[in-house]
């Protein structure tokens, strides 16, 4: 879903639903790199069977990332996407079923989106070219330092599409892989790999799906599957959500917020590409280049529990007096089809509803109010009751006036916000205009040297008088060597690029954030009626215009929601408009929608080139093709402008904005097509031919003899697979034309990667079982499901007595948590506290850029924070925590915060001259906590912050320079299991 | 042909007419279609049977040009300007391209 503020919303609004992933390196010894045994159990302490792959959100980071210089070639391309792949593997471990799911041709609904993306993308391209070649050009001559350019084609990001020859060779390369890996590594061994690649319609995550929800449909599906699916975009979230199967987790890497990029000039990070001034890397010290440097620069993973997240909904949703039996299986697919109004990609989103202004909840909220009207469900089973629809949307549509104007104010608040930040930014930047000097010179509070008394004041008086005179004279005089040495011409360079800076900041100071223009002004009345006019060009009162678009807009909420629950109802529907409309339009909207039409059919490869490509990416069509998007006598060419509108829709950025493309006219692009069609070369049949799933196995794995005495006895008609031998998974097997068979080489098709000499794979087509027409998938929980233990703290936890919470951090509620032993602590008192011996209350302040802003205390106050470890001891009862010693920390104060660091100067000193101090927390293991915190930085334990225990403490619990190591702990206390 | 004679037309072609009524695109309102019937109408003589796609795709340029801003070849606009000389569109939206916002926000 093209909404990247929904998994924001999501993971702050239910944070238990992710846990980080814990990932096992592989190590190297004298320079030979020794994988990973995935075989071992998941470090993760959960095992999945099965793990998916939405590979388009592995291609692009692989082929063009952000974060680190492209690759140089298409080989180094499809090495990044197999050790990406690999990493994944690592750290999900599949035991049953690796599925690797390719963008295919995509149902027509998605096909504008497509369209906009690329015509954006292609564009952005060419601009990204040129901006780099002038810049670089200007740095040149000013005589800067760039690396020499890499001599290398601009990869155009356009070419993962299915039919490109890219994508071709993409499915090649990963059948050696898969080949390699079935064959050499002992964890795959067992593992039933499905590769769908681009030329099997369907986008990737919902091919992903139609497998689960055909083999779930079929007796012989596990109901206890454990399904991980990989892959970055928040509808995953809801599709996961539709299946109901109870453990369901997603995989995807950790979005972190102004992760700095390299300059794609110069490769340095710290300055965009714009400000880039050509210099050559200053070293500022041995290892500087850690210096400000994140620890962990390799992207990391998290998972998202879904069945967390079914706990969090289900305390949300749960409604008690309903005039009908709440069932929370429906309840959930209601709540994902209303995050549809929020936003997906084949809809635009109501202009009224807003992630951030907390549409979501809003929404929830008008579910519950009116369901006791309503008297049922929104949805069943994918399919849509629009009487309750319509009850939903007028209940918004009454708030829309207030949200609109609500929205405003916000926004006028936001900007006034800002403005008078950047001033007070500013204003602490100056700093005070004049500064007393010499005797006069301000003083800081609290210094240990005392100001001398003041003498001769008069003369100091007229000293700074007169000084800063002087210092004028000096910047004058400065400024005239500097200007006539820069006529000799031997630094122009310097002083241009200052000339070029000075007026730039200067745009920056009065660059108060334009307002981008809005003619519609949703805030005022009448702003139905410009809504209409400008996005429309329609009169108000055209009513039937107005159906038209609120009726387009009902099919497609019926199109989603059934694409998501029972697979693409029609290839060629969409919606044909840029807007949508407002909920308060939403009137009789009952009978709007019947049915749709039956046995349409997907776009072949190259077709839907020709409709979502602009004819900038012509060159991966064959030549007559492309000629149609050029030629002034095509048929077609009112699909290909060469530029087009964008309505920046009240948004401030291009990309934001709505792309006004005109939409394809299929009955014209098929006729166009067919003159064409002759012109195309076998190779190219071949690509634009529909493909079928491939499925491989080892030699170890049941179904591997299977599958060898088919192609042995070269059976010719589909086979079903015996679920015995394959998990309980179902499906026929077609053989395959091209197959990978066992003790036959497979060639490499990377050159820096060996051929297979014999592999031990054997692959053979699979279709997903086939089910009758008209069959309605049921969204259940299957009978036998297990529903997973609850992670959410309950209710009613404190009312049971039952003692202290603790919350669960990863998979396994029982973790075994981490500690130290007696000696332990000796050793990390020990090296933190080296070199403390001496020196003044500042001596202890540890180097400037160590702290995250703002974390940071000093020393003074923040050595002696307390951070217990403590767990509940199951035999002595929850109630009585048990306490292991409190050492000394510099670092990591979460919250920092409370105002005891003036105080106990004296006593902070005496303790922090010792180096082996302790202190032992004896009597206060009492509830008094003021809360949980959970310092990921560290182990992943839970650390509890007890600041208010910690002050009383303070008198009591000198054992430093007595005594090394702390006291025998009372027996009582020290009981470890 | 002013757009008293396209009515004219119509009355006397009904067949012809109601062809043409089915190119009308789903997302065209009244405006915007009536525009563009009177495009096609005007400029049918001059296109074969076999050529219809041709004339349909010139007449859709030149409504995306006029009605969703999009640009293409100045050759090719200067052709279908032509081809609607005379055409009355009260009231025509304006646009700003993606080419003239961006240009815009680097000039600041």
């Amino acid at each position: 879903m093209g909404v990247p503020a929904f998994f924001r919303w999501l993971s702050r609004k239910y944070p238990s639903i992710i846990v980080h992933c814990v990932e096992e390196k592989g190590r190297e010894c004298n320079g030979v790199r020794i994988p990973v045994d995935t075989t071992k159990p998941n470090p993760n302490e959960v095992e999945f069977d099965n793990l998916y792959l939405d590979m388009n959100g592995i291609i692009h980071p692989c082929t063009h990332p952000e974060d680190k210089p492209a690759p140089k070639n298409e080989d180094e391309m499809m090495v990044a996407i197999f050790e990406y792949i690999d990493r994944l593997f690592n750290i999900v471990r599949p035991r049953r079923v690796l599925y690797m799911a390719i963008d295919g041709v995509a149902p027509r609904a998605k096909m504008n989106q497509q369209r906009s993306r690329r015509f954006r993308a292609s564009k952005e391209g060419v601009e990204l070219t040129d901006e780099k070649h002038r810049i670089r050009e200007e740095i040149i001559q000013r005589g800067g330092y760039l690396p020499p350019e890499e001599i290398k084609e601009r990869f155009d990001s356009n070419c993962i599409t299915p039919g490109t020859e890219f994508m071709d060779n993409l499915a090649h390369c990963l059948r050696y892989y898969v080949a390699e890996r079935l064959s050499n590594d002992p964890g795959w061994k067992n593992v039933v790999v499905f590769l769908s690649d681009a030329s099997v319609p369907g986008e990737g995550e919902h091919k992903i799906m139609d497998f689960i929800r055909r083999q779930r449909a079929q007796p012989n599906h596990d109901p206890n599957t454990h399904h991980c699916l990989c892959g970055a975009d928040a509808d995953l979230i809801m599709l996961g959500l539709a299946t109901h199967e109870p453990n369901f987790t997603i995989i995807r890497e950790e979005f972190k917020p102004n992760k700095p990029r390299p300059c794609s000039l110069c490769g340095q990070t710290g300055h965009e590409m714009k400000d880039c001034q050509g210099v050559a890397r200053e070293k500022q010290g041995q290892h500087d280049e850690f210096a400000d440097t994140m620890p962990v620069s390799e992207q990391e993973f998290i998972f998202i529990r879904l069945c967390v997240l079914r706990e969090y909904l289900e305390r949300e949703l749960t409604m008690a007096s309903l005039p009908f039996a709440f069932d929370f299986e429906r309840s959930v697919d209601d709540w994902v089809f209303m995050c549809f109004f929020v936003g997906n990609d084949f809809l635009p989103h109501l202009p009224s509803l807003e992630i951030r202004e907390g549409a979501i909840d809003r929404l929830v909220n008008i579910y519950k109010d009116v369901v006791h009207k309503t008297g049922g469900y929104l949805t069943q089973n994918g399919y849509v009751n629009l009487e309750r629809v319509e009850m939903i949307m007028q209940a918004v549509g009454v708030a829309e006036d207030n949200i609109f104007k609500k929205r405003k104010e916000d926004e006028e608040n936001f900007r006034r916000r800002n403005k008078e930040k950047r001033k007070r930014m500013k204003a602490e930047q100056q700093g005070p205009s004049y500064l007393t000097t010499g005797q006069f010179a301000p003083q800081a509070l609290g210094r240990r040297d005392v100001p001398e008394p003041i003498q001769n004041p008069r003369y100091q008086a007229y000293d700074m008088r007169m000084n800063p005179r002087e210092q004028n004279n000096k910047n004058a005089a400065q400024s005239l060597k500097a200007m006539m040495r820069n006529e000799g011409g031997t630094s122009s360079g310097s002083s241009e690029s200052q000339d070029r800076r000075a007026p730039k900041r200067k745009a920056e100071d009065s660059d108060s954030d334009p307002e981008p223009e809005d003619n519609v002004r949703l805030w005022e009345e009448g702003w139905k009626q410009r809504y209409y006019k400008n996005k429309f060009d329609v009169d108000v009162t055209d009513s039937d215009f107005r159906k038209k678009v609120v009726q387009s807009y009902v099919e497609g909420l019926c199109w989603v929601l059934r694409y998501y629950y029972q697979g693409c109802a029609s290839w060629k529907w969409y919606f044909p408009f840029h807007y949508a409309p407002f909920a308060s339009d939403f009137k009789d909207i009952k009978g709007m929608f019947t049915e749709f039409e039956k046995d349409t059919k997907p776009f072949k490869p190259l077709e839907q080139l020709m409709s979502v490509f602009p004819a900038a990416s012509g060159n991966f069509l064959p030549t007559t093709w492309r000629d149609l998007m050029v030629s002034p006598e095509s048929s077609i060419i009112d699909f290909y402008p060469d530029d087009f509108a964008i309505d920046l829709n009240g948004k401030k950025y291009a990309w934001q904005g709505v792309a006004l493309l005109p939409f394809v006219d299929e009955r014209r692009l098929r006729a166009a097509l067919a003159e064409v069609y002759p012109d195309l070369t076998p190779e190219e049949v071949r690509r634009n031919s529909l493909g079928s799933d491939v499925l491989f196995v080892g030699k170890s794995h049941l179904l591997f003899d299977f599958i060898h005495e088919l192609y042995r006895e070269e059976c010719n008609k589909g086979t079903a697979v015996p679920p015995e031998l394959c998990f309980g998974i179902q499906g026929l097997l077609n053989l395959d034309e091209s197959p990978v068979l066992p003790d036959k080489p497979v060639k490499s098709p990377i050159p820096t990667l060996r051929d297979i000499s014999q592999s031990t794979a054997v692959s053979i087509k699979f279709k997903d079982p086939e089910y009758a027409d008209g069959h309605v998938f049921k969204a259940v929980l299957l009978s036998g499901a297990k529903i997973p233990t609850k992670v959410l703290k309950p209710g009613d936890w404190e009312r049971g007595n039952r003692g202290q919470w603790r919350p669960q951090l990863g998979f396994n509620p029982n973790r075994q948590q981490a500690h130290l032993d007696q000696s332990g602590f000796r050793a990390l008192g020990h090296s933190l506290n080296r070199n403390q011996h001496s020196g003044g209350q500042y001596s202890n302040t540890p180097p400037p850029g160590n702290y995250h802003q703002g974390s940071y205390r000093p020393q003074h106050s923040g050595g002696h924070r307390g951070f217990q470890h403590s767990r509940p001891n199951p035999q002595l009862g929850a109630s009585q925590p048990f306490q292991q010693p409190q050492f000394p920390r510099q670092q990591q104060y979460g919250g920092g915060g409370d105002g005891d660091g003036g105080g106990g100067h004296g006593w902070n000193r005496v303790v922090q001259s010792q180096p082996l101090a302790y202190q032992q927390n004896r009597d206060h293991g009492g509830p008094r906590q003021d809360g949980y915190q959970q310092q990921y930085e560290y182990r992943r334990d839970d650390w509890q912050d007890r600041r208010g225990d910690r002050r009383g403490n303070r008198g009591q619990q000198g054992y430093g320079s007595s005594r090394s190591y702390p006291p025998p702990p009372p027996s009582r206390r020290y009981n470890w299991n | 042909m002013s757009s008293a004679d396209v009515e004219d037309f119509i009355q006397q072609n009904r067949g012809e007419a109601e062809r043409v009524e089915t190119f009308r695109g789903y997302w065209e309102s009244w405006k915007h279609w009536e525009a563009r019937r009177e495009f096609i109408l005007r400029n049918m003589s001059d296109f074969e049977n076999g050529q219809m796609d041709h004339l349909l795709s010139l007449s859709m340029v030149w409504a995306n040009n006029v009605f969703l801003g999009c640009r293409y070849s100045s050759d090719l606009l200067e052709k279908v300007k032509a081809m609607a000389e005379g055409i009355a569109v009260e009231d025509a939206p304006v646009f700003k391209t993606r080419d003239e916002i961006i240009k815009n926000q680097q000039g600041r």
